[in-house]
């Protein structure tokens, strides 16, 4: 306790007013999207890396976890304090530091949001491609921390594919810049790959640099409803093979077409399942692209309708089922258990029907609904928080639901991270022998295991 | 303690999404000034676990525009507004009122005390206000408590009120005109050109004399009991009034009276006056939706050669839903071009522009770019309060030659008699 007072007294001294100790902020910095609360001791508003040095050194000297936070938005609990200590707050660090047009390449601070960048590099005819849902309200560090991906994964890839170099705050306080700008580069071990989607556990992420992309000259949206989920994801590897590679190809099974239905009315047919795919490219690829998903879809039995978005319009109706379910879910129980299972593309109709089955085996609903064409399913495990026996059998459902996955070749998570909420799965996923060398990794990284302590299991 | 509270907390799951779009936060960046923010440290207070006796954790529940723009970007609705409003109670429950507040709670509630201070204020005017050089005409003040309100760009106050002009005893018409404030006693103008609107049309209207504040202004800073005495005397004068619709001009009174009354009697859990204000509740309407329904106005508007660009006030869009109707007649009319962020809240707020006035005209002014390149030579809105805001900021960032109207101001104008 003494150690912690010094430590704060210190970060005080020199900080000023970039340190929040008040209950009102301390309340404020203490949950994210899973809506736990862990109060920090203090926040640190770090406005540039050498706030971020001066703290990991005095929490390192007086061994106080730090906890690295962007816009809190995340899923698994990586941006909480549960073991108290500093919540670093790097909101403050969003400006863009280098727009390299002739590399396609830009500098960030780690606290930029993902959508201010989009808008940032569209007016130079270029976009950044990972596009987590959370696009419009998570950071750049964030999504680096948890190799953030999103519908536009299947052409596009997720943040690895995107993360060229990055300015890191190590344990004892020192900065360093890994990766560089070259297209090839394998001098040493690649760290910017060990850093993407190390949950904050391994270093302080303060700066990316990232690889753009021209903004396709065209996109097309349509939508083919199937009488049969198993043919929904034969068609996935189908319209693969045949040499489309879709910006997006989305599902929604019955479950979710039955629930944004019954919520909002719109009318959406009796299906098994509903695909909704994206290409892009030149106009005359896409016109391409478009013939041959069509010519699939004539040539499936269990193809109820295929349709092409004329506009915008019909676009946004389109996606419209799938954007909604989300928000309609609470309609069927007041809460879900939310994961981001992840198997081979091949598995996709098998999950679906073992979710099925472990949905009837514990009376519970479960919608799904994801990103066929990488796999990433969100299943949905809706029950009532008011019945004990409900959220019992809710937590017995997922377990299975994991195994299962782990079956099949799958992971347990996609795109939403370890964190707290799944750290006892990872054993089981991973292999005690696995799991025992990321520990010596992170102690490589963090002897005095300050960095996001209590993540993973680590 | 009152279910919707704990709906709205229940409700929200922390994602984050309110941060991509709150007007105070983009200015604050910090979770304090966000509804997720305010929405744990409500339900904090609420339970008894924090308290609000500092002036900065003041800021923390009075530094929000209740401009909805969260709830409507909310993928579970949250109703961060209402929480903040029962909130602002609580905390007057058990702080008391700040002074000027209390003063604003005495005249408000007083039709005749408020006449005073208006007609009082206008004739000693000379004194303490200067005009400025403006199309709208507006005022400075030349002494004020900070140097920032100096500079603020108020309308003109009225020797006579809207009240004065029109307002009758007469119980049986058409419709029945509720003014609001801000028409009743600055833009007197806007009110004229409704009055003359009726009166090209041919339609039978009155404007009822007793009617009072509305009590919006109140009832925002969380004091329910005063708003409770003005919902009740409004509710009793409408319902007794034999009219097919009740326009209120301005759409902070109207959703006021049409969505916030029938809350307000629900906190109270009085049922007998819920059931009341929802049957006035029925009748209410604003002036253009009202317009935009009569079969024989379209066809009269002649065009004008006038560029023109609209600014959706909260309360129509968020509140009150019409964001159509006022476009449609500016389509009609007028040379349109729509500016981007047309519903970006314009940061005034009622009393938070006079809280926090230096974030309010920071939010201000991310608009003027929008309005500047909409290429627009009328800036059109519909509410008062956003009025006498761009009015202002356009004047500070000197762009004086863009024109602050009311729609009702054109559509008189384009009116065949």
């Amino acid at each position: 306790m003494n150690a912690k007072r010094k430590a704060y007294d210190m970060l005080k001294k020199k900080l000023k007013n970039k340190c929040l100790t008040d209950t009102l902020s301390r309340i404020q910095y203490a949950y994210d999207a899973t809506q736990k609360m862990y109060p920090p001791d203090i926040v640190i508003l770090a406005e540039d890396t050498n706030d971020v040095a001066l703290t990991i050194k005095i929490a390192n000297k007086y061994k106080i976890p730090v906890v690295p936070r962007g816009w809190g938005s995340g899923f698994t609990g990586g941006t909480l304090n549960v073991d108290g200590g500093i919540c670093l707050s790097l909101e403050k660090m969003d400006k863009v530091i280098e727009l390299d047009l002739e590399n396609m390449m830009i500098w960030v601070e780690a606290g930029m949001v993902n959508w201010d960048l989009q808008g940032y590099v569209k007016p130079y005819g270029l976009f950044f491609p990972p596009d987590p849902s959370s696009w419009k309200f998570s950071t750049i560090g964030g999504n680096i921390a948890e190799n953030a991906g999103g519908p536009r994964a299947v052409k596009y890839g997720v943040m690895k594919d995107w993360v060229k170099g990055l300015e890191l705050v190590l344990a004892n306080g020192s900065v360093i810049t890994v990766g560089s700008k070259n297209i090839k580069d394998v001098a040493g071990y690649d760290l910017v790959d060990l850093i993407v989607g190390s949950e904050g556990t391994l270093a302080i992420v303060t700066k990316a640099l990232l690889k753009l992309h021209p903004l396709p000259e065209a996109k097309k949206t349509m939508q083919i409803v199937f009488d049969n989920m198993r043919e929904a994801a034969v068609m996935v590897n189908k319209i693969l093979l045949s040499g489309v590679i879709p910006v997006a190809i989305e599902f929604v099974d019955k479950f979710a077409i039955k629930t944004v239905k019954d919520a909002t009315g719109v009318d959406l047919p009796d299906a098994d399942a509903i695909l909704i795919i994206e290409v892009d490219g030149n106009k005359a690829e896409v016109e391409l692209q478009t013939q041959k998903i069509e010519q699939l879809a004539k040539d499936n039995k269990s193809v109820i309708s295929f349709s092409i978005a004329k506009n915008a319009e019909e676009e946004e109706k389109v996606w419209f089922a799938r954007r909604t379910i989300s928000p309609t879910l609470k309609r069927i129980a007041n809460d879900k258990l939310n994961e981001d299972i992840v198997i081979p593309r091949s598995k996709l109709a098998e999950m679906i029907e073992r979710l099925e089955k472990i949905s009837k085996k514990y009376d519970l609903s479960i919608v799904n609904f994801g990103h066929a064409g990488d796999g990433n399913i969100h299943v949905n495990i809706m029950y009532h928080t008011d019945s004990a026996d409900e959220t019992k059998r809710a937590n017995r459902a997922m377990e299975e639901v994991f195994d299962e996955c782990i079956k099949l070749g799958g992971s347990i998570t996609g795109e939403h991270g370890v964190g707290i909420t799944k750290q006892d799965f990872l054993e089981k996923q991973l292999g005690r022998t696995q799991v025992e060398l990321l520990r010596r990794i992170k102690k490589a990284f963090d002897p005095n295991n300050i960095i996001n302590p209590h993540k993973m299991r680590l | 303690m009152d279910k919707r509270l704990y709906q709205a907390w229940e409700s929200c799951v922390k994602c984050g999404i309110c941060r991509s779009v709150c007007p105070v936060f983009k200015e604050e960046k910090s979770e304090p000034y966000v509804a997720r923010g305010h929405i744990t440290l409500l339900s904090e207070f609420i339970k008894g676990n924090i308290d609000f006796k500092e002036e900065t954790a003041k800021d923390y529940l009075y530094k929000c525009l209740l401009c909805t723009t969260c709830v409507e970007s909310c993928p579970n609705n949250s109703e961060t507004d209402t929480i903040v409003e029962i909130t602002r109670h609580e905390v007057i429950k058990r702080h008391g009122l700040p002074m000027y507040k209390k003063v604003l709670s005495k005249l408000l509630k007083n039709r005749k005390l408020m006449d005073f201070a208006f007609k009082s204020a206008t004739t000693f005017s000379p004194l303490f206000v200067k005009e400025i050089n403006n199309p709208r005409k507006g005022i400075n003040l030349r002494i004020s408590l900070s140097e920032i309100e100096r500079n603020r760009t108020l309308p003109p106050l009225s020797k006579k009120t809207f009240l004065d002009k029109y307002g009758s005893n007469k119980n049986r018409a058409e419709i029945a005109i509720f003014p609001g404030c801000l028409i009743n006693y600055t833009y007197i103008e806007i009110g004229d050109a409704f009055i003359d609107i009726l009166n090209k049309l041919k339609i039978d209207f009155t404007v009822p004399k007793k009617q009072l504040c509305c009590g919006a202004p109140i009832y925002f800073a969380g004091n329910f009991e005063d708003t409770r005495y003005l919902a009740e005397k409004n509710i009793e004068l409408f319902l007794n009034l034999d009219v097919e619709k009740i326009i209120i001009l301005e759409p902070t009174c109207a959703s006021m009276i049409k969505i916030d009354y029938p809350k307000l009697f629900m906190y109270f859990e009085d049922k007998k006056w819920e059931e009341k204000a929802r049957k006035v509740a029925e009748k209410i309407i604003d002036p253009i939706s009202y317009l935009y329904n009569l079969a024989n106005i379209k066809e009269r508007l002649r065009k004008l050669d006038i560029k023109t660009t609209y600014h959706d006030p909260c309360h129509l869009k968020r509140a009150l839903k019409v964001k159509d109707e006022p476009r449609y007649f500016l389509k009609a009319i007028t040379n349109y071009n729509e500016m981007k962020e047309a519903d970006r809240c314009c940061g005034n707020g009622g009393t938070f522009s006079i809280d926090y006035r230096d974030v309010s005209l920071k939010i201000a002014s991310r608009k003027v770019k929008n309005i500047v390149d909409s290429k627009a030579e009328y800036l059109v809105t519909t509410c008062s309060a956003c009025l006498m805001q761009l009015t202002d900021i356009l004047h500070l960032e000197n762009k004086d030659n863009i024109k602050t109207v009311h729609l009702l101001e054109i559509l008189n104008e384009a009116l065949e008699v």
